[in-house]
């Protein structure tokens, strides 16, 4: 009998070389931020790091910062809005065609 | 920056967002001779839009006429798949209706929203609408009674003026909220959709899913293999040249894995039973989406005055496990809020209790008796999420592998077994029947 069939290999691509694929125009302003700081530096769940698809949100200073914001990362999905426990997520949409386009959708 | 020309008192109707529903309701009122302006952020329509991948085409195609020839359709979908996944296994029921390969298709086709959008805002200016891109609305601009007069938007002087605004502005609907038109949804009623958009030959993606030239394949996944211990699931949706590889899975459960969207959608490829359908190809595009699912007691007020709500905008989303709609019921919602809006506009008034007849429309539609009739779904699968993604895919699993087992037993030996396994997972025969009368609705 033939071998056991394996299961083939599959690209695990990094956020950068997924994100390396899309059309992206960089806007100088952040689109995304924090109303209050002290919500953040008080929060222990950081609900809007994992939630997020594109590794905007980071948590990667010491426990209780303000998380850092990647935002030309960002896929304008909105998930952080609703993940924030706190709604402390400031969301605007990139202005005048900045951002993301996406040709696939 | 070029000015915004002076649009005051040019339009009847403003539209915020050349997505479906936008183009739909454009394309409606300047059939019926309004003056709309439709004002989409992207650098075209389609540009910042995204979904799984199948769009039902009914109305698209009836609105459009013999123009829907042209429309940039990648395959109809001729064959579903719908798997059950555990981590190593899969249990899977396959159609393939001759039906769905004869005219029309059931109007059901795999697209890509860059092309399809864009198209779709190219009929509604056809037929008269106006459509300005790389422009954000930013607010509503509201008379001294609180009426809804226009939207501000991010160009020098950027403020419209029309007597109804139809918000067609998405998922994320920012402009909505911010004006209190509606609620802010519970992060348990609303899914993230990651996808990666991958490209084969055309050869590939015609041998891996046994098809022809034109027709294509909708395959669902559910379970563990899918996205962990979450309400949701995975697709893989075939396109022309590439493959539409992604999942949907509720925020609650998403900030629960210990794996981030992206890593889960890796896992996902990586499941046995997906790997070989998506091994090779290089990614060319990856894309998320915030899909409202909160069900009918999460869509808001449809009517105000000066404005109506379309769309995802207006949670328009269906997911009651098998059918995953909310392309085509953002068509249908645009569609019947045009002919609304030209109505009021006819008759000179455009309050809320003028624009009713949108909602009223929509209620006899079946955009929403099929969110009322199905508003149940939500809070069911949470409540039995360990065993609806859990549980059963591995006790599938379980049973058919003993079923079929090769070994001195007789059949009947392995079939008792097997369904001992089945009542088990149930929770023995009490169990099994609590869960047929919890289940009811579903078996119907």
């Amino acid at each position: 009998m033939s071998a056991q069939p394996k299961t083939p290999e599959i690209e695990r691509p990094s956020i950068e070389d997924r994100l390396y694929a899309n059309k992206y125009t960089d806007h100088e302003d952040s689109h995304l931020g924090v109303f209050e700081d002290d919500v953040c530096l008080d929060c222990e769940v950081y609900d809007c790091v994992s939630v997020c698809p594109a590794n905007v949100w980071r948590n990667e200073g010491d426990e209780g910062d303000v998380p850092l914001i990647a935002y030309e990362n960002c896929l304008e999905c909105g998930s952080c809005r609703w993940a924030c426990p706190y709604d402390n997520v400031i969301w605007e949409n990139p202005p005048n065609g900045s951002g993301m386009t996406f040709r696939f959708g | 920056m070029t000015e915004t020309p002076n649009y005051d008192d040019k339009f009847d109707a403003i539209v915020v967002g050349a997505g479906l529903a936008g183009s739909a309701a454009a394309l409606t009122m300047a059939q019926k001779d309004l003056e709309v302006l439709v004002i989409e952020r992207g650098n075209f329509p389609g540009a910042k839009n995204v979904f799984g991948g199948t769009m039902y085409t009914r109305r698209v195609r009836e609105l459009t006429g013999e123009d829907f020839d042209d429309a940039p359709v990648e395959r109809f979908v001729g064959e579903k798949q719908f798997s059950l996944l555990s981590e190593t296994d899969e249990t899977a029921i396959s159609m393939r209706p001759g039906e769905w390969h004869e005219d029309h298709h059931n109007d059901t086709y795999t697209v890509l929203r860059g092309d399809f959008d864009e198209w779709f805002a190219e009929q509604a200016e056809e037929a008269g609408a106006t459509v300005i891109t790389q422009t954000t609305v930013t607010d509503l601009v509201r008379d001294e009674d609180g009426t809804i007069v226009g939207v501000e938007t991010d160009r020098p002087d950027g403020s419209i003026r029309a007597p109804v605004v139809v918000l067609a502005e998405g998922g994320n609907s920012l402009i909505s909220e911010a004006a209190d038109l509606k609620e802010t949804d519970a992060r348990d009623e609303v899914a993230i959709g990651v996808k990666e958009v991958r490209k084969y030959g055309r050869e590939t993606i015609q041998e891996r899913f046994g098809l022809g030239e034109d027709d294509g394949a909708a395959y669902h996944y559910f379970g563990k293999g899918a996205c962990g211990n979450a309400v949701g699931g995975g697709f893989i949706y075939t396109n022309k040249r590439t493959l539409a590889i992604g999942l949907a899975y509720t925020i609650s459960d998403a900030i629960q894995d210990d794996r981030k969207p992206d890593e889960v959608l890796s896992d996902f490829k990586e499941h046995p039973a997906v790997a070989p359908l998506v091994k090779g190809g290089r990614v060319v595009e990856y894309s998320a989406k915030a899909i409202p699912e909160g069900g009918a007691s999460a869509v808001p007020d449809l009517a105000h005055d000066g404005a109506v709500i379309v769309g995802d905008a207006a949670s328009l989303v269906l997911n009651n496990g098998i059918h995953l709609e909310g392309t085509n019921m953002a068509v249908e919602s645009g569609y019947l809020a045009g002919e609304a809006v030209a109505e009021a506009v006819e008759a000179g008034r455009t309050d809320a209790d003028a624009l009713q007849g949108y909602p009223d429309r929509l209620e006899d539609s079946y955009v929403l008796k099929n969110l009322e009739n199905y508003d149940w779904f939500g809070d069911f699968a949470h409540g039995e999420k360990d065993f609806l993604f859990n549980v059963l895919p591995e006790v599938t699993a379980e049973a058919e592998k003993e079923f079929f087992r090769q070994d001195y037993e007789p059949k009947e030996t392995h079939a008792s077994r097997a369904k001992s396994m089945v009542i088990r997972a149930m929770g023995g025969w009490t169990g099994a029947a609590k869960k047929a009368w919890k289940y009811r609705k579903l078996l119907q």
